[in-house]
C-alpha cells in the first residue's frame, strides 16, 4: 500500500489519545476514543508545502502515528484488526487552533479547523512488519528544534483498540489512514518554517510552511 | 478518465464511486435553524461525510445501536464535475456537473451530546449508510435557485422546501468551500435541509424527491 495517498478514501483522526496532550489543551481524558475525519484533499507528501491558509492566525503542528489500512474492515473484532493493517506512516495533523477554539465555543463541527487543503502531511509508507505499534519513537522538529517527542506506548487507547472502535460503525477501506493522536508539545508553525517528522532510524519527512496566495 | 469539451470529467455520473468526499452545509434554511433552536449563521457551517456513507436508490439505512433518535434531513446535493480550487463565484457553476436528491441521516441525540461536549460531529453524521442519494441529474435540468425538495416517511409528507429559501445560495456555498478545500470531480456538496426534520424508526420507508425530476426510496433497518 505504498500509494495509500492516492488509493485511500478518507483519513480518520483520533483526538486526545495521550494524557499530557489532553491536559495541555485543558481537556478531560476521554472514556472512549473520539475521532473526526479529514478528506483526502488534505494530503501533502514528503517534500511538499503546508499552506498557512489566510483564515487562520494560529496554525499548529500535531505529530501522529498513521496506520494504513490494507484490507476492508467492517465490524472486525479486536483480535483480528491488526491482520487488516498494511503499515504505518509518520504524520502531522495540521490544525488551525484559533478556528478550532471558535468551533468549540460555538458548538460547531471542527471541519473548518482540520480539513483544509495540505493539512495532513505524511511521510512514506512503512510496511507493518517493520514496526511494533505499541513501541514506536516519534519526533517532530521545527527548524531543527525538537517540539514533540514520544513513544506510542504512551497512547491511552492502543492501535487495535482504536481500529476496532472505529470499524464498528464506519467501514475502513484499503488505503484509508487512521491517525492515532498527538502527544504534548503542540504549538505554532509560521510561514517559512521547515517541519520534520521522524521515526528515528526508520522514516523521516519534511515540509515547508508557505503563504496562502 | 474522459473529459467533455467543457473540461468536465465524465465520471461525475457515477459520483458515488468516483467522488472523494461529501461536504455538508448546516443551518442553511432559516426555519430549520429555528426549529432546532439555532442562531442563523453569518457564514456557511461546514462538516464532511466520508464516501462510506453512501446508499443508492433502493438501499437500506442502518439504524445504529448507539442512538435512540435517528433523523432524516432532505437536501439538494450538488455533484462536482470539474476540479475547483479558489475559483471565483462568477465561474463556479461551470464546475458543477449536476445534482442528486440526498438525505443527511443524523443521530440527533448524539449530535446534541457533541454540541454540549464541544466535540466533532463524527458519530452523529458519518456512520455507514448515512448519505442516501438518488440518481445523478445533469445540471441543465435543475435551477439551483428555485428547486423543490421533499421527503415522506411511510407516505406521509414530512419536509417540503424550496432552494430559494436558502440563506446561502448554491453558488455562494461552492465558492466558499473551494477557497480552502479543493473539490474534485464526483465530490458531492449537500446544501442544507428545510424545516420538518424528525425521527425515523426501524422499518420505515423514506421517499425523497425533486417533484417531476427525480425520486428515490430507502428503507430503515
Amino acid at each position: 500500500m505504498k500509494d495509500f495517498v492516492q488509493k485511500g478514501t478518507k483519513i480518520i483522526c483520533i483526538g486526545r489519545n495521550y494524557a499530557k496532550h489532553a491536559a495541555e489543551l485543558g481537556n478531560q481524558v476521554p472514556s472512549e476514543p473520539f475521532y473526526f475525519i479529514k478528506p483526502t484533499t488534505c494530503y501533502v507528501e514528503n517534500g511538499g508545502d503546508i499552506i498557512y491558509h489566510k483564515i487562520t492566525k494560529n496554525l499548529h503542528h500535531e505529530l501522529e502515528l498513521g496506520v494504513v489500512v490494507g484490507r476492508k474492515m467492517s465490524r472486525v473484532p479486536k483480535e483480528d484488526v491488526m491482520a487488516h493493517v498494511a503499515g504505518y506512516c509518520i504524520s502531522n495533523d495540521v490544525t488551525c487552533r484559533d478556528l478550532q477554539e471558535k468551533c468549540k465555543s460555538e458548538r460547531k463541527p471542527w471541519s473548518i479547523s482540520k480539513c483544509l487543503d495540505t493539512h495532513c502531511a505524511v511521510g512514506p509508507f512503512i510496511p507493518a512488519s517493520e514496526l511494533s505499534h505499541n513501541n514506536i519513537e516519534m519526533v517532530l522538529k521545527v527548524n531543527g528544534e525538537v517540539r514533540q517527542s514520544t513513544n506510542t506506548k504512551n497512547m491511552l487507547f492502543d492501535v487495535p483498540t482504536l481500529l476496532e472502535y472505529v470499524n464498528r460503525h464506519i467501514t475502513l477501506l484499503p488505503g484509508d489512514l487512521v491517525q492515532t493522536g498527538t502527544p504534548e508539545g503542540v504549538g505554532p508553525m509560521h510561514v517559512g518554517d521547515i517541519v520534520t517528522l521522524s521515526i528515528p532510524g526508520v522514516s523521516e519527512a519534511s515540509f515547508k510552511i508557505i503563504d496562502d496566495c | 478518465q474522459s473529459t467533455g469539451s467543457s473540461g468536465i470529467n465524465a465520471e461525475y455520473g457515477d459520483f458515488v464511486r468516483a467522488g472523494s468526499k461529501i461536504v455538508c452545509v448546516g443551518r442553511n434554511y432559516a426555519k430549520h435553524a429555528k426549529e432546532l433552536g439555532n442562531a442563523l449563521p453569518t457564514k456557511p457551517l461546514l462538516f464532511t461525510k466520508p464516501t462510506t456513507c453512501y446508499v443508492t436508490n433502493g438501499g437500506k439505512v442502518k439504524y445504529p445501536t448507539i442512538t435512540n433518535d435517528l433523523h432524516y434531513e432532505v437536501e439538494l446535493g450538488v455533484v462536482i464535475g470539474k476540479r475547483a480550487s479558489q475559483v471565483p463565484i462568477e465561474e463556479i457553476m461551470n464546475h458543477v456537473a449536476g445534482y442528486a436528491i440526498s438525505v443527511d441521516i443524523t443521530c440527533r441525540d448524539i449530535q446534541e451530546d457533541c454540541k454540549k461536549e464541544r466535540s466533532p460531529w463524527t458519530m452523529a453524521k458519518c456512520l455507514d449508510t448515512f448519505c442516501p442519494v438518488g440518481e445523478f441529474i445533469p445540471s441543465e435540468r435543475i435551477d439551483p435557485l428555485n428547486t423543490e425538495v421533499l421527503l415522506k416517511v411511510n407516505n406521509e409528507l414530512k419536509q417540503h422546501g424550496n432552494t430559494k429559501d436558502m440563506i446561502f445560495s448554491v453558488p455562494t456555498l461552492i465558492e466558499y468551500i473551494n477557497r480552502h478545500i479543493t473539490l474534485l470531480p464526483g465530490d458531492l456538496v449537500l446544501t442544507g435541509t428545510p424545516e420538518g426534520v424528525g425521527p425515523l424508526q426501524r422499518g420505515d420507508e423514506i421517499y425523497a424527491a425533486i417533484p417531476g425530476v427525480t425520486e428515490a426510496t430507502f428503507t430503515v433497518e
